[in-house]
């Protein structure tokens, strides 16, 4: 448990709170933002659409789908580069 | 191959059976061979096309290792171009680029964020896009209004409107709607599940530049979705509410 953990104010949280969906915060901050969340229902709220809005554009990966034609072509152009798919 | 159990091999490069020791009940002394195991045999390597072999290894390593993320890489030119035959033109270079230079790359370190670099640079090049931008790395303000927006919406009804549908397809249009160099930032972090680090090299700019890019995409989105969602509540308000 890291040491040196303060109570942060809204705004504070607020300014970190991407930061913290992402988990690109250190120990000492993910658990300051955490702490503010775990008590401050205004800011818990924006951490929810947040967090819902990131796992929806996530999923953007899934719809888009190379297509097959692109595969062919690519392994053709190496191919005649020398290399050799098996 | 069958290496019996009590000995100790390992695999070398080529995938030969490189026996270090034999304790084994099939072993019964010098010289003798068990069957379906390969021995290198000193010089014969270096008699054998050398060049052949690490052509072979060269493919099979390049195969392994770079062609798996083919779809990843087409998703990200296409996010740059826009433009499906001009993500294809791009995947091609990336991909003979990479061949190319595959002795330069890194064995074990991270082929996606590799390749993700290429296609950039393959991008850049096909716009003769090497433009000097001065950024103000804001990334923090961008974090706040969108909080301050969020606000908004949950006053004026949208965050409920939004509460209850699939966020997917309308982000994906608000995406597609963002301009450079606001998409690739999103395409990276938030499609491609890359760090901020790793998506600042990949994009060659300074973290604090991705982190602003990127929370200002996503308040452009946040935005998008919010007009998305008034459209669609002023439909259902004008029309039959089930709900009064």
């Amino acid at each position: 448990m890291p040491d040196n953990i303060r109570a942060i104010d809204c705004q504070n949280a607020v300014r970190q709170l991407w930061d913290y969906l992402d988990a690109e915060l250190d120990d000492q901050r993910m658990t300051e933002v955490k702490q503010h969340l775990d008590t401050c229902r205004h800011c818990l709220e924006h951490a929810e659409f947040g967090q819902r809005f990131i796992q929806a554009l996530k999923r953007v990966r899934d719809r888009h789908v190379m297509p097959s034609a692109v595969r062919s072509q690519v392994i053709a152009v190496l191919s005649a580069a020398g290399f050799s798919a098996e | 191959m069958n290496i019996p159990r009590n000995s100790i091999g390992t695999w070398n490069r080529r995938g030969l059976a490189v026996l270090l020791s034999a304790a084994s009940p099939y072993h019964t002394g010098p010289g003798h061979r068990m069957r379906g195991t390969v021995y290198p045999i000193p010089g014969l390597m270096k008699q054998t096309a050398d060049g052949r072999d690490d052509e072979r290894a060269k493919d099979e390593s390049f195969a392994r290792d770079a062609i798996p993320w083919m779809d990843d890489v087409y998703r990200f030119a296409l996010s740059l171009t826009r433009d499906p035959s001009d993500a294809q033109d791009i995947v091609q270079e990336t991909y003979l680029r990479a061949y190319r230079s595959w002795h330069t790359f890194d064995p074990g370190s991270d082929c996606r964020r590799w390749l993700f670099t290429i296609c950039r640079n393959a991008f850049l090049r096909s716009r003769q896009q090497n433009r000097l931008e001065v950024e103000v790395d804001d990334g923090d303000a961008e974090a706040i209004a969108a909080a301050r927006e969020h606000r908004a919406m949950i006053e004026d009804g949208t965050d409920r409107l939004l509460a209850s549908v699939d966020l997917g397809p309308a982000l994906d249009s608000a995406l597609a709607g963002l301009d450079e160099p606001f998409r690739s930032a999103v395409q990276l972090v938030d499609v491609e599940d890359q760090s901020y680090e790793a998506a600042a090299e990949i994009l060659g700019v300074p973290i604090g530049t991705v982190r602003s890019r990127l929370f200002r995409a996503r308040r452009q989105m946040q935005q998008r979705l919010r007009v998305h969602a008034m459209d669609a509540g002023l439909r259902s308000v004008s029309g039959e509410g089930e709900n009064a």
